[in-house]
């Protein structure tokens, strides 16, 4: 508890009449330089309520002491009350702007001065109080975001987990190769960052694509509810099978329904639109929606069309792969799919990257084999 | 020799004093105090050494104890001497020395005749 008071003043007559005013309420200590003060303040940090200081002293003066006790910090905590018989007012002002509390004027009045005292060491004492409530809890605040922080990380990968053992479920199914899941991870990858340096519009950011890019994965997560004399059949589909396995996109929703609650809304959101939107056209036609121009999800856009590329160069059960030319081509002319003029733009400039990019995954695969 | 006829013979403000420092008896012992301070003796000694810087402290220091105390002249006469040092000059006055020593010296002449009665 701060509460005593340091008078100091080179004559003792001086510190004795302060001392006489003060003594009945607070323990007084005194100092009859300001080198003694200083060493005071520095033993008595916590205890000293106010400091009573006289300017004119040999050697350190009070100006010197209250120099220290500015860059010590003392000065945010211990209240300094000059008194002075100096009368010019700019010795006064440099006091204010030294950091100084309260000013007084030889003669000096008994009451005045143990008021103005008794002010300031009260206000000190709110102060004092106050910061150190505000400095403990800003403490707790730091620590609780600290813990939000490491939560929402923890979420984040469980998000990107629950989506692993999702796709790995695809892949376990040996419906696609776990190559197909991966590449259309890349070239989803390749397409948003582009999308997102030439269209800012639609709003994509580094955080955005990593959902999207993980989401992506989920693509087909329907198909594990397609029976496999549809799914593997080795030749064209009927009309009716065609319509069967144009569901998967719904089941793949039903599949994440069951999900829904254990992990991030942005997350669910995004894989539910890849779900169920990667095979909608930008002029209508496409399924399960029938979704036109921008209603489709751009995470879906992106998406269908990586999902369309590599399905073109990569060889299936039912047909053998394009060359690299003829899946842009393809694209391009709207003979495999319809695609937004935008995504059509950014998937010609980054046509070299996917051939790349093609090029090294087959490459692996094949030494894989 | 009363307080206040001590106070009157030194042409001393001892209505604003005993207002000021709120009891006679306070008043009282400061006054008697004033007798062992040696802020004037100081005060001549930096002088005759020609140290200005530390005249100019005691002079202010006395300036200051006979403001508090109501000595009103000696208040006056060590106050232009402060002036005159300030920055630790040497006073172009050089009578301003001899107008302090000659109040102080009354003053303490009449506080002693309060000492004894």
């Amino acid at each position: 508890m701060r509460s005593k008071v340091l008078i100091v003043d080179d004559l003792e007559l001086n510190r004795e009449m302060l001392s006489a005013i003060l003594e009945n309420d607070y323990p007084i200590l005194e100092a009859d330089s300001g080198k003694k003060a200083i060493a005071m303040i520095q033993k008595y940090q916590e205890e000293i309520a106010v400091v009573l200081l006289d300017l004119i002293m040999p050697e350190v003066d009070g100006f010197m002491v209250l120099e220290v006790m500015r860059n010590q910090s003392w000065l945010k905590t211990i209240p300094v009350l000059v008194i002075t018989a100096e009368s010019k007012a700019e010795v006064e002002s440099k006091c204010f702007e030294m950091g100084v509390s309260d000013f007084i004027k030889k003669p000096f009045d008994n009451a005045i001065v143990r008021n103005r005292v008794k002010n300031i060491v009260d206000l000190f004492l709110y102060k004092n109080n106050l910061e150190e409530k505000v400095e403990k809890q800003t403490e707790t605040l730091k620590k609780q975001y600290k813990l939000l922080v490491m939560q929402a990380e923890r979420l984040k990968e469980s998000n990107v987990r629950i989506i692993d053992i999702l796709g790995t479920v695809v892949e376990c199914r040996n419906l696609e190769s776990g190559e197909h899941i991966k590449r259309v991870k890349s070239f989803t990858r390749i397409l948003a960052e582009q999308m997102m340096n030439d269209y800012p519009e639609y709003g994509l950011n580094q955080e955005k694509i990593e959902v999207i890019v993980s989401a992506s994965a989920l693509h087909d997560i329907g198909k594990i509810a397609i029976p496999d004399n549809i799914l593997l059949k080795p030749a064209r589909l009927t009309k009716d099978e065609y319509e069967y396995m144009k569901s998967h996109t719904t089941r793949g929703c039903e599949v994440l329904d069951n999900v829904e609650g254990v992990w991030d809304e942005t997350y669910s959101k995004i894989s539910y639109e890849i779900c169920r939107h990667h095979h909608e056209r930008y002029d209508g036609k496409g399924y399960p929606d029938g979704l036109a121009g921008e209603e489709i999800p751009i995470s879906a856009q992106l998406v269908g069309l990586a999902d369309a590329y590599d399905a073109l160069v990569s060889e299936r059960v039912y047909k053998s792969a394009y060359s690299e030319d003829e899946a842009f081509h393809m694209i391009v002319s709207g003979e495999c799919g319809v695609f937004s003029p935008k995504l059509l733009e950014c998937f010609r400039r980054v046509k070299k990257k996917f051939e790349d990019l093609n090029h090294e995954l087959k490459k692996k695969q094949e030494e894989f084999r | 020799m009363t307080l206040r006829e001590c106070y009157e013979k030194l042409g001393g403000d001892y209505e604003g004093t005993l207002g000021r420092l709120s009891s006679e008896k306070l008043v009282q012992k400061f006054v008697m105090k004033f007798l062992a301070d040696d802020s004037f003796a100081l005060l001549e000694e930096s002088m005759a050494a020609g140290n200005y810087n530390e005249a100019f402290r005691a002079a202010h220091t006395l300036k200051g104890v006979s403001l508090n105390l109501g000595f009103t002249r000696l208040y006056e006469n060590s106050n232009e001497l402060t002036e005159a040092l300030r920055g630790g000059e040497k006073p172009e006055n050089e009578a301003l020395l001899g107008k302090v020593k000659e109040e102080y010296q009354r003053t303490i002449d009449i506080i002693q005749e309060l000492q004894n009665g």
